[in-house]
């Protein structure tokens, strides 16, 4: 659907010329939330505003159904449709309505169809009822959601979110989480950056972690997940453990974590160990006992590390 | 095209409907500016108001008061959508920039164009005056008003790169002054016909001046000059439009402010 191919890009500072990004490539598919991930300065906000094309890459190209951007611009960008980070993207003193319209207007929807997907995108983020408000009167988070609906005016092959979430309250964050979701399945390719790691868990079918410009990490977000997990089981009883704890974990690769938890590495006896540590601790009460599994938060603080992470 | 007239069209209207204290002091301000033409010129020369003198101060005026707002116009909207954040959106849509922002300049002037021909009417009405002037005149306004579109895509390539345009707005407008008032068109020598070729409006005021004015006919010479002079602005202020807004992405500055 989607394909960024190469993307490199160089600003000149005054202290000379310093490469936000440095041959960037992924793809979307239909139907597939990408998380594009990174630090502050990684190059996330540059590379989405040149698959946009609001930056002019040094190198590389977008291709959207495989035609170019650099060629078929207009082409490229009517498929595609933007939140971007920090921008207001609507006009504060038209209505929600007025905004939609004359969005849809200058993506080429035809005025009655227009009307038609406003309403219909308006009912889907519980603001049908806001319509007639002016932008500006409404709350941050009902802003962010008339800016999607904006970007859906057309019903764009291609979506780009800048942090759509950022500054909401939860439940916005769930609203619009839900919508991109529903987009996806019907599949429609979305681009999102996010600092928010837990959105970019639940939404992305894939992540690609970026730093310093480069992408240095990218594949399914659940074999990143499993890939960064570690061979550790916890165990959480159901009330503190007993006196005696020391002596029953004798031997065992065990650290006790807390008053009611401990951790064990099972090492290369795998379940055999974790099934003698068990019976061990019987008959104190256990409330579960589950395998390690890495999330976002902690894939991305080891692949970024501290030097540049937030 | 109509899609893209209409939405601007109706973004327009909405503005002037939503803040009617705003658009009914603007109509307010014009009907005292054009009131003042027309009793001032009584009050100064203890006349009857009318004549061919009178159309001539209206009409330039009305022409100066357009001139100015087609060259700036599109400037001010660059800046403004940049300040409230929504440039990147209009630069992403499937229309060529220049054409977002020429089409705005046009519903611009069209929606200027109706107060000031409300007020001219209700001025005409209540004075009881005619006023003189030739049909043919039309034709170097609307070349009048082109040019300046193409100046102001000249400023508005300008605020596309630097964003805060309006000292560099007065400027301009003081050259027009001094352009408008040096006959460039109608000196002799060949450097002075090439200069009114290059030189915004010289060669169109020199022929309103003789349409409006002196009652002359001009002269061939001269209406080819104001159509190279028209193309040369226009052309040159798309092209310097088109090179701005290649710069400004390709040094990543669409979204500053």
């Amino acid at each position: 659907m989607i394909r960024v191919q190469d993307l490199t890009k160089s600003f000149q500072t005054r202290t000379g010329r310093i490469a936000a990004v440095r041959g960037i490539s992924f793809e979307v598919q239909a139907g597939e939330v990408l998380a594009f991930l990174g630090p502050n300065g990684a190059g996330k906000t540059t590379t989405i505003k040149m698959t946009a094309g609001l930056i002019r890459p040094d190198q590389g190209d977008v291709l959207v159904d495989g035609r170019s951007l650099a060629s078929q611009h207009d082409w490229v960008t009517a498929r595609m449709g933007a939140v971007l980070e920090g921008s207001r993207n609507l006009y504060w003193r038209l209505t929600v309505l007025e905004n939609l319209l004359y969005w849809g207007a200058m993506r080429r929807v035809p005025g009655r169809l227009a009307r038609e997907r406003a309403s219909n995108l308006l009912r889907r983020v519980d603001l049908l009822t806001r319509a007639h408000n002016t932008v500006q009167t409404l709350s941050r988070g009902m802003q962010q959601k008339v800016a999607l609906c904006q970007a859906l005016m057309h019903e764009p092959p291609v979506l780009l979110l800048d942090e759509p979430t950022l500054g909401l309250d939860y439940e916005s964050s769930e609203s619009i989480k839900g919508m991109v979701r529903d987009l996806a399945q019907n599949g429609t390719a979305v681009l999102l950056t996010t600092h928010q790691l837990d959105i970019a868990q639940e939404l992305a079918d894939r992540v690609a972690i970026v730093r310093d410009g480069q992408v240095v990490l990218e594949g399914q977000t659940a074999a990143v997940l499993d890939r960064f997990s570690r061979p550790l089981v916890q165990i959480v009883a159901a009330e503190p453990w007993p006196a005696d704890l020391e002596r029953r974990i004798y031997g065992f690769p065990v650290t006790v974590t807390g008053p009611d938890t401990l951790e064990l590495l099972p090492g290369d006896r795998g379940e055999q160990a974790l099934y003698a540590l068990l019976a061990r601790l019987e008959p104190h009460p256990l409330a579960r006992v589950e395998r390690h599994q890495a999330d976002l938060a902690e894939v991305f603080l080891e692949v970024v590390g501290t030097r540049s992470g937030t | 095209m109509n899609r893209l007239l209409i939405a601007e069209w109706r973004r327009m209207v909405v503005g002037l409907v939503r803040y009617p204290i705003d658009t009914i002091a603007s109509t307010l301000t014009l009907f005292l500016v054009f009131a003042g033409l027309f009793y001032g010129a009584s009050y100064i020369t203890s006349s009857p108001i009318g004549g061919g003198r009178l159309s001539t101060v209206v009409l330039g005026y009305t022409v100066w008061i357009v001139m100015m707002a087609a060259t700036g116009d599109m400037a001010w909207s660059v800046q403004n959508e940049a300040q409230n954040g929504t440039l990147e959106q209009v630069m992403m849509v499937p229309w060529n920039s220049v054409w977002v922002f020429l089409v705005r300049a046009v519903m611009a002037i069209v929606g200027m164009l109706v107060p000031v021909g409300a007020v001219l009417l209700a001025l005409l009405a209540m004075t009881h005056v005619h006023l003189f002037w030739r049909p043919a005149a039309l034709v170097p306004i609307l070349m009048v008003i082109a040019t300046a579109w193409g100046l102001g895509l000249l400023v508005a390539g300008i605020a596309l790169l630097l964003k805060r345009v309006g000292q560099v707005l007065q400027i301009v407008q003081f050259l027009l002054l001094f352009v408008i008032v040096s006959p460039v068109a109608v000196l002799p020598g060949l450097g002075w016909h090439l200069a009114s070729i290059a030189i915004p409006f010289a060669a169109q005021v020199s022929l309103l001046h003789g349409l409006l004015a002196a009652g002359a006919t001009p002269t061939a010479w001269l209406w080819l000059e104001s159509v190279m002079n028209l193309l040369f602005v226009l052309m040159g202020g798309i092209a310097l439009f088109i090179g701005a807004d290649r710069l400004a992405r390709r040094q990543g500055i669409l979204g500053h402010y």
